[in-house]
């Protein structure tokens, strides 16, 4: 069983080398689409990751409440441990 | 005279109306008619028979793309019969490839037209509308057709379209070009390439002069006859985007193929 903050480390590696975004920007609250600039092709792109995490099938719709970093950890939380 | 209009400038206010007009202007307004009716007997006729018929879904989805594309096989052959517009399509052979997925311009509104009636066994991302028109929802419905009202449903149902093996027809414009714009494609179109497409090939659109652009009434016609040119282009080369993470890669590869619409399109046909 991850912690969050394991989790978020995970999440922060990934944004990072898929976006290229500095780790210290990735913070809970950072919001995906405004702070990031992360638009919803790219969210399909971390769905994948996602998958690939948590080797749980992801759909566009466990990621529609998804803004922030900490509701993209906690729907990865979600799916470890289904 | 002839040599001298060659040369006008394009701003002159009023070009003076030839190729007969009217008559175009009337058969312009009964091929409206004629898809209207068209589209009633397929929804109404073909494609319930497509569904009752006992057949796996995919051959029914397989019969009704088929039947569709005859359908518009004979709607273009109308238009260009009765002088609505002219056309040429360069290198169609090669379109309809297994998991081929083929990208175009979108300069007018039949350009889907052309398409579905010369791509063989295509699947075409639509606009959701489509869905909600009591006209067109039983064929993109038994066609399966994607929508692209959600950008991760579409890129998900197209990714699976193409992994399946179907040729697959995408506007990465979205929308139809805004007259005097500059092209601006959507990245999905380039994320569904690196996904899923066993090949991408380009297919360049031109209409000379424009008619039904997003900006225009359908009776708003051009003082001339429009010729439609669509040239299938050379397979984009894929290699160098790989192994690099996906979102870099989507975004080089769209500027790549935009660039590579905006050279070929600046060209005379």
């Amino acid at each position: 069983m991850q912690s969050d903050d394991e989790i978020l480390e995970r999440i922060r590696g990934t944004l990072v080398q898929l976006f290229q975004l500095k780790a210290a920007d990735i913070t809970p609250a950072a919001r995906l689409y405004e702070d990031l600039e992360i638009d919803s092709i790219d969210v399909v792109d971390l769905m994948d990751e996602v998958q690939r995490h948590t080797g749980r099938k992801v759909t566009p719709e466990d990621f529609r409440s998804v803004h922030t970093v900490g509701d993209l950890v906690a729907v990865m939380r979600r799916l470890l441990h289904q | 005279m002839a040599a001298h209009s060659d040369f006008a400038p394009e701003v002159s206010p009023v070009e003076r109306r030839r190729d007969a007009y009217v008559w175009r202007l009337l058969m312009t307004g009964a091929s409206f008619v004629l898809f209207g009716i068209g589209a009633a007997v397929f929804g109404v006729v073909l494609l319930p028979l497509v569904r009752i018929i006992p057949a796996s879904r995919e051959h029914k989805r397989a019969r009704a793309r088929t039947v569709m594309r005859r359908g518009l096989r004979l709607f273009v052959g109308f238009m260009h019969r009765m002088g609505v517009l002219t056309y040429e399509f360069r290198g169609r052979e090669r379109l309809g490839r297994p998991g081929q997925l083929v990208l175009a311009n979108h300069p007018s509104l039949i350009d889907v037209v052309f398409l579905l009636a010369f791509v063989p066994g295509a699947g075409c991302v639509v606009k959701a509308g489509l869905w909600r028109n009591p006209l067109t929802r039983s064929a993109v419905t038994l066609a399966e057709f994607i929508r692209n009202d959600s950008t991760g449903d579409m890129i998900v149902s197209a990714a699976a379209a193409l992994h399946d093996g179907q040729p697959l027809i995408f506007f990465p414009e979205g929308t139809r070009t805004r007259p005097r714009q500059p092209l601006a494609f959507h990245r999905s179109g380039a994320n569904i390439a690196l996904r899923a497409a066993a090949s991408v090939t380009p297919v360049y659109i031109r209409v000379a002069p424009t008619t039904l652009t997003k900006a225009e009434p359908w009776h708003r016609i051009p003082a001339r006859r429009p010729h439609f040119t669509l040239v299938v282009g050379e397979d984009v080369d894929l290699q160098a985007c790989r192994g690099v993470p996906l979102p870099l890669a989507s975004r080089d590869l769209n500027e790549r193929l935009q660039a590579l619409f905006e050279a070929e399109l600046e060209r005379p046909a």
